[in-house]
């Protein structure tokens, strides 16, 4: 019950940069519960509660920064992953 | 040499007045970014270390350690007001020097803790987001070791930007033109992992020959001994076939994950641009070995230059270029390669032979480091200080002549970061021959240059008598 109600919660933190509700947390700090960390599962960004509005708000964050489905598989890959050798 | 670690540097930097504790408490974001730009903009910027970083306890934060001519003086140990030139041809004197094999020590406080389970890089290190639109926090001035995997002889020590994305997991930024990208090519052609060690916290000629365009096989724990005019002091890695240095403060251990790409980035790099968002290769952490508490976790601010990352590359860039440029070409004479990573680079050349200048700018493309970067190229005559860009711009401006010492190379290899790349990762190479022609080429015309009365010395002394006088 409890994992139920942690990854419901988890769910409706939405990802500032690719709007995906794949936010979680992934650490606190370690002195005072000064801040916490979370994670996009989505496009891996990272932020933290005491940053900007700017960073942590969707609505405010940069349009030139955000990410979407289509950027992300439009991506090149570095480096370009080769073919396997045959033995 | 005196510097075993970053410690024992960091001593030495508040010796000299050149470093700063900060007491007060800051938070990770963005007053540690915002420091470091400031430091390094600061002429004879000190060294800052920040001892109360909010949410944490006994961990430290060493930032713009390079971050001045100053301080890159103290490193090689010279006084602190040697001038530029003097740090290039000292620099170049050490190289003659290279390899000093390094020493493998068996004990070091890098071995205090080991961690192998419950890692997490947020609890160990206070990672910050360096720029405002960085992807997350990144370690950007740490020292990859790995090794190629046909060639296990063959190690290499390079410092590569680090995403961290989760307590256990790292982006790798692996160039192609980078010597991982190398060992993870042929490490992803097998499937099989690439191990890595990732050193945290190190000697300051560590870091500064991680940064060297050093060429595949050559090993940069000699060039270290070679700099320092010490051997390195190396040691064995706990969970990993690595050596790393000793005298860091810590080392995360772990492997690139075979033919894995995932969201990189951006990243505010060198050309004071945030690079492209691609897919890029992962890294799973599997050991932490690390002193005991407090750590110095020591990072780099990378922006719009001049800033730390200038200092820490540019130099050593230069010399690296000069001493393979020479081996090649006798006639070279000094190499200035320290604007944006050398995408501009001059050389200074005695003729050899009518159109000699192209040749040379050819030989500097054929180097590890001209596979991308230089990608504004002026060559000049010995007379010509490539430094002082107040004499190059006079020798491009009446010995240049567009219609024939103007080369342009098209779609050549470019790093992905310079954001003029059309698309990223692909430019046109300009060549400036500004170099005097020589027969059977057409001689300039008129080719009396006026040269300074010969009293003008003595006039020079005199006038800043003068001006002493009235200053004081």
């Amino acid at each position: 019950m409890e994992g139920y109600l942690i990854r419901k919660q988890e769910k409706k933190m939405f990802c500032p940069r690719c709007d995906k509700d794949e936010g979680i947390k992934c650490a606190d700090a370690p002195k005072d519960h000064s801040w916490e960390l979370y994670r996009c599962r989505y496009c891996d960004f990272v932020w933290r509660s005491t940053e900007k509005e700017s960073i942590k708000n969707r609505e405010l964050y940069d349009p030139i920064f955000k990410l979407n489905e289509e950027k992300i598989r439009e991506m090149g890959e570095k480096p370009a992953i080769p073919p396997l050798k045959t033995k | 040499m005196p510097f075993k670690d970053l410690r024992e540097f960091l001593k030495r930097l508040e010796s000299e007045g050149q470093l700063l504790h900060i007491e007060k408490e800051v938070l990770p974001e963005p007053d540690l970014g915002a420091a470091a730009y400031a430091a390094g903009k600061t002429p004879g910027g000190p060294a800052l270390v920040f001892e109360n970083i909010r949410g944490y306890d006994q961990k430290r934060v060493a930032l713009n350690v390079h971050g001045s001519w100053e301080n890159y003086a103290l490193m090689l140990d010279l006084p602190k007001n040697t001038p530029l030139p003097h740090l290039f041809q000292e620099l170049a004197r050490r190289w003659d020097r290279f390899p000093i094999s390094p020493v493998v020590v068996r004990k070091a406080p890098l071995k205090e803790t080991l961690i192998t389970e419950d890692i997490n890089i947020f609890r160990e290190l206070p990672v910050f987001r360096v720029n405002e639109y960085d992807g997350g926090p990144y370690l950007s001035k740490a020292v990859v070791a790995s090794k190629d995997p046909e060639d296990p002889k063959n190690q290499n020590l390079g410092i590569y930007r680090l995403q961290v994305k989760d307590k256990d997991r790292l982006g790798i930024q692996a160039s192609a033109q980078h010597d991982i990208a190398v060992q993870l090519r042929k490490a992803e052609e097998m499937n099989q992992p690439l191990p890595v060690a990732i050193a945290i916290g190190n000697d300051p000629v560590v870091t500064l020959v991680g940064g060297m365009p050093l060429k595949y096989d050559e090993d940069e724990y000699e060039m270290v001994g070679a700099i320092k005019g010490a051997p390195a002091e190396i040691i064995r890695a706990e969970t990993v076939d690595l050596m790393v240095p000793a005298g860091a403060e810590m080392v995360l251990e772990g492997e690139i994950v075979p033919r894995k790409r995932s969201v990189e980035g951006p990243f505010a790099e060198f050309p004071g641009f945030y690079s492209s968002t691609m897919r890029q290769a992962e890294i799973k952490i599997k050991a932490i070995s690390r002193r005991k508490d407090p750590i110095i976790f020591e990072n780099l601010y990378i922006g719009k230059p001049w800033n730390e990352q200038d200092y820490l590359l540019g130099l050593v860039t230069s010399v690296t270029l000069y001493k393979q440029l020479k081996a090649m070409a006798p006639e070279v004479v000094s190499v200035n390669a320290m604007y944006c990573h050398g995408q501009g680079t001059i050389v200074s050349t005695k003729p050899r032979i009518a159109g000699f200048g192209k040749i040379v700018a050819a030989k500097l493309l054929a180097t590890p480091h001209g596979l991308v970067y230089p990608k504004v190229i002026i060559i000049v005559d010995e007379d010509i200080d490539p430094f002082n860009l107040n004499e190059v711009m006079w020798a491009l401006l009446t010995r240049f002549r567009a219609d024939r010492d103007l080369v342009l190379i098209p779609n050549t290899p470019a790093s992905t970061l310079d954001p003029a790349g059309h698309p990223r990762g692909l430019t046109t190479r300009m060549i400036m021959d500004a170099t005097k022609p020589v027969p059977p080429d057409i001689p300039l015309e008129g080719l009396s240059v006026v040269t300074p009365p010969p009293e003008a010395s003595e006039w020079m002394e005199e006038l800043s008598r003068q001006i002493g006088k009235t200053r004081t």
